[in-house]
């Protein structure tokens, strides 16, 4: 079984053991947003609209066309028949398969040639043809290494981005018997030339995927870099042509909008070599256009799946997730790879086969910012991995400890007594620097555990006077309601306590909601909705009945308010309507600093200067939110700059449950980030999220950084001035 | 709108980014002048190139891609140049009408100044007027290439290794 088709598990233990794949994928990920980033800023001067304008106009040419897709295929029909062509819809993998074999087997055809198609990916259509005696012969160079390799590609533009080149030289001196140097690419490259021409020469028929389906002209574009698909459509008698039936667009004016937008999000190319757009049969020749549903109607039905049939199949999903950058497209995917592999994987290919990968995502949401087509990924991916959950694919530690969690008083008690063995440790001189020293399995030795305070923040809170409001403070008079964050409270508890530091000295009182506990995103994040509904609605219960505004110091908690209610209590109008009650009047903490609980300008300015930086919490970031730019903030108050971060929204790899099941994902992401921090020289990291805070501070503990890690209201509230 | 001028230097940009050239040539017999002074060869010649030049090698009318194979340089010409992206549209019905482009190593698109627009817009806004949308339309930006093996960018893979726009004043 090669590399790329064993099971999920095998194929993980493979690409978190290869030491190379990382690296590289980090160097192509910095490199490819890069050049990305300069096209789009090209592109937006030059069209004088943002990319978010020109991405929702080309998202809503596709919504419209999907919307009556029926007219678009039956308009496309009739104009490539009219041009010679014949159009054919098919259901399924095997009806696409039999009915290209069909036509080889009458017109006594034995070789294919084929430039890349994702649908033929899709429907294995090579080892289906072998098996009824046809070869297929991929003639894209990457396409060619991997088939020589028996391996699927790992990118959806890059498809052979994990080979390295002395693998490759492997493989092609093999095929073609003779000695490659590895250094010598262009060498390499050439062969490739000499390595298929003869198949070009003797191929029967030539078979190519299409970027777009221009539904006014009955026309296919395909946009490549090599020339080998016009070689595949020049020779062979018959042309054969697998898409999707989302490829439909109304006209060359929407085709033209695709382009703007595709090879730039592809391969930062402004417009790739080749544009090859073909209208109908060549004279004397045959083209068979087949439309390939195997999914795509059933996704469409399915509400927040649907937008996925957006895609244009660029890859840039994969260039921005972190945890790709750790485990490569076999492991992050199934044949699509990246997000959008999580997401429509399940559709062609069955949930067995999209399960395993399902926790590796982190919902740091950067796919979705770079997605040329707008696609929700993120909140997709959560509702495939709601299914999968559904369909009994969830671990069993991660069911009991989420009902553990779910459980209020237990938890408590779990806690308080995790909070007296940690005592008990630090008494033994078991801790270090707030970290147990405990054996740990190889697997997690990256990461310390953090030593439970004894006091929880709600507790530190209670026990103290207030802090003194700054005078004429905005937010005099009000009393706010302080949402701990489970986490926090017993994780991070001076967290909270500073947190309501800064919203008195902001001017508000701050009372602490009896009974609250967790907001239930653990659990919405394992795709275990029943037990996310209990714990929102009992923190809908213990927030709900007042006017009170809400504040927290983890804008996590925000989001699953804000985002994940709404979807947990779809069907539920009396829940839908009482957690929109309260989710309306929640804060992040940054927020409210910057808004209604204002603290002014240079107010916490201490005049000594300490090396700092700030990572922003990715979820935050990356959907725009108000507070996210927390280092605006503390700068603001502080007067003090922070030390430049390179990266500073990608995700730290804390991702809820995904560093806990797959722990080397979790590791790779945080060396990526703590090299970042370490390259800044600051001394001391400050975040935003409270799992940020102490996953960054176990992994700087477990390495040995120097750095200080601090929640920023933490770093904060020891420059508010003491009462006397 | 840019002028005529400003087109021809925007062009030239677009093809430098591409790894294409631009070469501004009087008349037909410029772009034949150069072509021959690349090779001792009779440079090839597409068909509406043909028209023009009368001259040169053209591909074999039954097997026309074998004819052609590995030649090193050939002469061909294009409907259209889009100076926003550097790229040069070909209108090639026929396999003998794309032999050249597909297999010279050298490729020389003559284009005229006139035909040079501005916006791949335009470009599109012009094949959709076709007949039959032109059958077989390609944009080609730059030579082939390929970055599939450890990303390092390699220019000339199965198509050309080079491509100059010859722009006819
Ligand atoms: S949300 Fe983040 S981790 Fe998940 S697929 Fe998107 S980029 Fe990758
Ligand atoms: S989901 Fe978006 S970013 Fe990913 S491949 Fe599709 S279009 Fe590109």
């Amino acid at each position: 079984m090669s590399a790329s088709t064993a099971p999920f598990k095998v194929r993980y233990r493979r690409s978190v053991g290869d030491p190379d794949l990382k690296p590289r994928l980090l160097d192509f990920q910095r490199s490819w947003r890069e050049s990305r980033d300069a096209q789009v800023r090209r592109l937006e001067q030059r069209t004088e609209r943002s990319f978010g304008e020109l991405r929702r106009d080309f998202a809503a040419v596709k919504d419209s066309t999907l919307e009556r897709l029926d007219d678009y295929i039956a308009e496309f029909r009739a104009q490539a028949e009219a041009a010679g062509a014949t159009v054919i819809e098919l259901s399924s993998a095997a009806e696409a398969v039999d009915y290209i074999a069909g036509v080889c087997k009458s017109r006594g055809i034995e070789l294919v040639v084929k430039s890349k198609s994702m649908v033929s990916e899709e429907i294995e259509l090579n080892h289906e043809l072998e098996r009824r005696g046809i070869t297929a012969i991929e003639t894209d160079l990457g396409e060619w290494l991997l088939q020589l390799a028996e391996e699927r590609p790992s990118h959806l533009v890059m498809p052979a981005i994990h080979q390295k080149r002395q693998y490759v030289a492997e493989i092609l001196g093999e095929e073609l018997g003779r000695e490659f140097d590895p250094d010598d690419i262009p060498a390499m490259v050439a062969s490739a030339r000499d390595g298929l021409r003869g198949h070009y020469l003797s191929a029967g028929a030539g078979l190519t995927g299409a970027n777009a389906l221009v539904a006014e002209t009955g026309s296919i574009m395909v946009v490549t870099n090599e020339g080998n698909m016009r070689l595949a459509t020049s020779l062979p008698d018959v042309h054969f042509v697998t898409a999707g039936i989302e490829k439909l667009i109304p006209t060359w004016a929407d085709a033209e909008r695709q382009l703007q937008l595709l090879p730039r999000s592809a391969t930062a190319q402004t417009l790739s070599t080749y544009t090859t757009c073909i209208t109908g049969a060549q004279p004397g020749k045959e083209m068979h256009i087949i439309l390939l549903d195997n999914g795509r109607r059933a996704m469409r039905e399915t509400g927040t799946i649907g937008d996925a049939l957006r895609c244009i199949r660029c890859g840039a999903c994969a260039n921005v997730c972190p945890p790709y950058q750790i485990v490569g497209g076999h492991t992050f995917g199934h044949i699509y790879t990246g997000a959008i592999g999580l997401v429509n994987t399940s559709f062609h290919h069955g949930i067995e086969e999209a399960a395993g990968p399902q926790g590796l995502c982190v919902s740091c949401g950067a796919c979705q910012t770079v997605c040329p087509v707008d696609i929700p990924l993120p909140k997709q991916i959560l509702e495939v991995r709601h299914r999968a959950h559904e369909s009994g694919h969830a671990p069993l530690w991660e069911q009991i400890a989420l009902r553990l969690w779910a459980k209020p008083r237990l938890f408590r008690h779990l806690m308080g007594l995790a909070a007296v063995g940690s005592g008990i440790a630090r008494l033994v001189g078991l801790v270090h620097r707030d970290h147990l020293r405990l054996p740990m399995p190889k697997r997690l030795r990256w990461r310390s555990v953090p030593a439970l305070p004894l006091r929880s923040g709600q507790t530190l809170v209670k026990s103290r006077p207030p802090q003194r409001p700054w005078p004429n403070s905005p937010s005099t008079g009000q009393t706010v309601d302080l949402f701990a964050q489970c986490l926090a409270d017993r994780l991070l508890p001076t967290a909270v306590d500073s947190a309501a530091s800064l919203i008195e000295a902001g001017g508000a009182s701050v009372n602490l909601p009896d009974s609250q506990h967790c907001c239930g995103l653990p659990a919405f994040d394992a795709g275990d909705w029943e037990t996310a509904r209990r714990m929102a609605k009992h923190t809908i219960e213990a927030l709900e009945g007042s006017e009170r505004q809400i504040v927290t110091p983890a804008p996590s908690c925000v989001i699953s308010m804000q985002d994940h209610w709404p979807r947990l209590f779809d069907h539920d109008l009396e829940w839908r309507d009482r957690a929109a009650a309260v989710s309306e009047r929640v804060h992040d903490l940054a927020e409210w600093l910057e808004g209604p609980g204002r603290l002014p300008n240079g107010c916490l300015s201490k005049g000594s200067r300490k090396a700092w930086t700030a990572h922003r919490f990715c979820q935050a970031s990356n959907r725009n939110d108000a507070g996210a730019r927390i280092d605006q903030l503390v700068e603001r108050l502080t007067s003090e700059s922070a030390n430049p971060l390179q990266e500073p929204d990608v995700c730290c790899g804390f991702g809820g449950l995904t560093s806990l099941a797959a722990p080397e994902v979790g590791e790779g992401i945080l060396e990526r980030k703590l090299a970042c921090v370490a390259e800044s020289g600051c001394d001391t990291l400050i975040t935003n999220n409270p799992g940020c805070v102490i996953h960054l501070r176990a992994g700087a503990n477990a390495s040995g950084a120097s750095h200080q890690t601090l929640h920023y209201a933490d770093f904060l509230a020891a420059r508010l001035p003491k009462d006397p | 709108m840019i002028t005529r001028d400003e087109r021809s230097a925007v062009l030239a940009a677009g093809l430098e980014a591409a790894q294409g050239e631009l070469l501004q040539c009087a008349s037909w017999g410029d772009v034949w002048r150069y072509a021959s002074s690349l090779t001792n060869e009779t440079p090839t010649v597409s068909p509406a190139a043909y028209e023009h030049l009368q001259q040169g090698d053209l591909p074999d009318v039954n097997d026309p891609l074998r004819s052609i194979a590995d030649r090193a340089v050939g002469i061909t010409q294009a409907e259209l140049a889009i100076a926003e992206t550097g790229s040069v549209l070909l209108i090639e019905p026929s396999p003998r009408d794309r032999a050249v482009s597909l297999l010279t190593k050298h490729l020389i698109v003559a284009v005229s100044e006139g035909d040079i627009i501005e916006e791949l817009a335009d470009g599109f806004r012009w094949l959709a007027r076709q007949p039959r949308a032109a059958s077989y339309a390609t944009f080609v930006t730059g030579p082939s290439r390929t970055a599939d093996i450890e990303r390092s960018l390699t220019i000339g893979v199965q198509g050309p290794s080079r491509l100059t726009v010859a722009v006819l004043a």
